[in-house]
């Protein structure tokens, strides 16, 4: 049997569904029995996701982002896709501090938190059909200090 | 209360939950104040907080660039470890000093030159 748990949520692309997102997906991995600081992670990165899916992927128009999340063992894996304009150059909306909007006082870090605070995370775009956001975590996993 | 503006210092009391949501309704907020005062310090009061993401970020170092080019100094008071962890990564600490308690901050202001 196949113990993997799974779950799909479809919400309006609306700034007020960003902690809606979270608290969905905090309270989806809680039997992976994370820590304070690994639910705290997740949560972040969730958020930096959807919010590039609002602001970049949408525009601030109306449109549907879809959170997919699988547990099993205390592996996580995340997936956040939306529909919007896509993204033209995946490589360089990834570098720490780019952004597109710097006029709106948008940090570029996005990605940069996605990275830091998961384990593994791969974006998926093409321009006018939408993008992928694909992220995994090991909950328990200890850090080496040294590499 | 979101905000206070008084005698040159500017407290942001940050919401529970500092996300886009949050930081864009704050800027808003206050973008008539920063516009229309002299702000010489901006204190960014962490107590309330438990969550933030990097639109956070963005809306400190968007106001801190407001007051900078015009001489203002920039402190963070009460910051929680997550908190904590998050400022670190940004690499905000360069710019923007972080304090214990309000005290430490007014200490430095009169340092300063700043008298109530």
């Amino acid at each position: 049997m196949n113990n993997t748990n799974e779950m799909t949520v479809e919400f309006k692309s609306i700034a007020m569904n960003e902690a809606f997102a979270r608290m969905v997906v905090a309270a989806f991995i809680a039997s992976t029995n994370p820590t304070l600081e690994e639910v705290s992670d997740v949560k972040t990165a969730v958020s930096e996701a959807v919010t590039n899916s609002i602001i970049h992927g949408y525009e601030g128009k109306d449109g549907y982002i879809t959170l997919l999340s699988r547990v099993c063992g205390r592996s996580v894996y995340i997936e956040i896709r939306d529909d919007g304009c896509g993204i033209p150059d995946v490589k360089q909306a990834m570098e720490p501090m780019y952004t597109t909007r710097p006029k709106e006082d948008r940090s570029g870090m996005g990605f940069s938190f996605m990275e830091a605070f998961m384990d593994k995370l791969e974006v998926e775009s093409t321009v006018g059909i939408g993008t992928v956001v694909k992220m995994w975590k090991e909950i328990g996993v200890v850090k080496h200090h040294f590499e | 209360m979101d905000y206070q503006y008084k005698n040159g210092v500017f407290i942001y009391y940050l919401p529970k939950e500092l996300d886009h949501y949050y930081a864009d309704k704050l800027k808003r907020k206050t973008e008539e104040t920063f516009k229309n005062e002299k702000i010489n310090y901006l204190i960014f009061d962490f107590s309330n907080t438990k969550f933030m993401d990097s639109s956070g970020i963005g809306l400190m170092t968007g106001r801190f660039r407001r007051i900078h080019d015009k001489g203002g100094e920039t402190f963070v008071v009460n910051v929680s470890p997550a908190i904590d962890k998050l400022l670190k990564l940004s690499g905000i600490y360069t710019i923007i000093k972080k304090k214990d308690t309000k005290d430490d901050i007014i200490k430095e202001m009169v340092k300063g030159g700043y008298y109530e």
